[in-house]
């Protein structure tokens, strides 16, 4: 196992009691549901309801608070600060960074479920 | 898996055992939490953690589906997101308090955000504790545990409650078969004898009574009649005054009396009977009737009820000045002999009546029985004591006598 700078594997795996079957779940239903959020809030933009997007947002930052991914964790909070602020525009300038850093969390989660934490 | 919007309920995710200590305790039926919250990841995440912890463990994704899940599965314990599309976890939690039901429910809140006004708005609407969803794996077993342990005490307090009840509702039924037992002692109303009619009222303060009475046949010109008053009120003064009219048979008497002689009698109860431990003693008053010659004989102990309302209007109390029985063991009680007239009537009764207190603590009195006494004088015997019972009640301002009441009262014939 190793830490990658997208997300801290060694915390990620003490908040899911060392259980390496369930951070396996919990990533794969992130993996699933994270892109759906990230949809989400796109769409909420397009539609310039900032509001909706703020509630997309709180719900992905839930999500990964259990990955103990600092970057994507900010971006998230931001989004979710600029949509109950009502601010369609602040929204919209986070939205890539958030996209980005996501997609990097993504990534990372993808390829430690390949290579298996087990090894 | 269910995104927002939907639902979903899963009380099997995550059931492999891991052989950690159970926060539950073992002696006890295994407890269950309801985790309620729209995000799939973290609800994964604590539904395992809760399952380790030994728990039984339900799902539901959002606010709709946990209050209904909550209502059908009564859980210890619910883990509840604060920010869900439709119905938001402080709006399940008000629902909640407002549902006899389910209104005990132990809930946690939980959310991303853990500023203390929010806190305080969440244990306002009904919360019972509050956990952030950055809390350390630490901070939430000890936070459901203490949540788990608090929904085992109300449960226990809740158990016990109901065998309270359960114990209550057996006792008075018991108290209905003993009240049913004690009035089954009681003479019926109606002709005693030709041209001597009786008629009563028994209003215990509570199911069972301390009063009895009861017309004893001597001879078929002589009657005996007696109304006794144990003192208190309940199952223990009921007792007494069933075991005191066991001695008072018939039989009885003759075999420990030799007499049908009023105070012979009241001598003799008062050897049998004397104060009792804590204070206990009967009252009584005990007249014999010849029929033939309309004279009546009788003895009281402590007992002023007995009022005898002539035809021609005139009403006085027989009682003379007594002890009640069991004060003094070597006290003799008097016969006085009176005689009565045809249409006169003879009450016995019980001082619950006429000591009944009006709201302001007055009490009704003798005086004012009199006066009741007199306006039924024209109607049948049996009415003239239900409108005496009535007047007590309208002095009492409602009809639950706070003594017991007795009143045996007869007529002989005009």
């Amino acid at each position: 196992m190793r830490d990658t700078q997208i997300f801290n594997l060694t915390e990620a795996l003490a908040r899911a009691d060392q259980d390496v079957e369930l951070f396996q779940t919990m990533a794969e239903l992130f993996l699933e549901h994270g892109p759906k959020d990230m949809a989400e809030i796109k769409t909420a933009l397009d539609a310039s309801d900032a509001a909706a997007a703020g509630r997309s947002a709180h719900r992905l930052k839930g999500a990964v608070l259990q990955f103990c991914a600092p970057a994507v964790l900010v971006a998230a909070m931001r989004m979710e600060e600029a949509g109950k602020a009502g601010d369609v525009a602040a929204a919209a300038d986070l939205c890539g960074k958030l996209e980005a850093e996501l997609s990097c969390l993504l990534d990372a989660l993808r390829q430690v479920m390949e290579k298996g934490l087990a090894a | 898996m269910e995104r927002h919007g939907t639902s979903s309920v899963d009380c099997n995710d995550f059931s492999r055992s891991t052989g950690q200590t159970s926060g539950s305790d073992k002696t006890e039926a295994q407890q269950t939490a309801l985790i309620v919250d729209d995000e799939p990841v973290s609800r994964a995440g604590m539904a395992a953690r809760l399952k380790r912890l030994g728990y039984r463990v339900l799902q539901a994704g959002d606010g709709k589906a946990g209050l209904e899940l909550l209502r059908r599965e009564r859980p210890d314990l619910t883990i509840l997101d604060w920010m869900m599309p439709e119905l938001d976890g402080p709006s399940v939690c008000e629902l909640v308090r407002r549902d006899p039901e389910v209104f005990s429910s132990q809930i946690i809140l939980m959310t991303g955000h853990d500023q203390p006004e929010q806190i305080a708005e969440g244990l306002a609407r009904g919360a019972d504790d509050f956990l952030s969803k950055a809390a350390s794996p630490q901070e939430i077993t000890a936070r459901v545990q203490a949540g788990m342990r608090a929904a085992g005490l109300i449960r226990r307090l809740k158990h016990a409650t109901d065998e309270i009840r359960l114990k209550q509702e057996a006792i008075e039924r018991e108290l209905q078969s003993a009240a049913r037992y004690v009035v089954s002692l009681l003479p019926p109303p109606g002709q005693l004898l030709p041209g001597l009619e009786m008629a009563s009222a028994y209003r215990p303060s509570s199911a069972l009574g301390g009063d009895l009475f009861n017309v004893l046949r001597w001879h078929e010109h002589s009657l005996g009649m007696y109304l006794l008053d144990a003192s208190g009120h309940g199952v223990s003064p009921a007792l007494r005054s069933a075991s005191f009219s066991t001695f008072l048979r018939e039989d009885n008497l003759l075999h420990r009396v030799g007499s049908s002689d009023p105070g012979a009698i009241l001598t003799e109860a008062n050897r049998q009977f004397p104060l009792t431990e804590n204070g206990s003693y009967f009252t009584i008053v005990f007249v014999r009737l010849d029929i033939r010659t309309h004279t009546l004989f009788y003895a009281t102990a402590g007992h002023n009820g007995l009022m005898l309302h002539r035809r021609s209007g005139e009403i006085c109390y027989l009682a003379q000045p007594s002890l009640p029985l069991g004060f003094d063991g070597g006290n003799v009680y008097h016969t006085v002999e009176t005689q009565l007239s045809p249409g006169d009537r003879l009450y016995l009764m019980s001082d619950g009546l006429y000591e009944v207190p009006s709201p302001t603590g007055e009490l009704w009195g003798q005086a004012r029985l009199e006066t009741s006494m007199r306006e039924a004088a024209a109607k049948p015997l049996a009415d003239a004591l239900a409108h005496a019972i009535g007047a007590a009640e309208q002095w009492l301002g409602h009809q639950k006598f706070p003594d017991d009441v007795a009143v045996m009262g007869i007529e002989l014939a005009g």
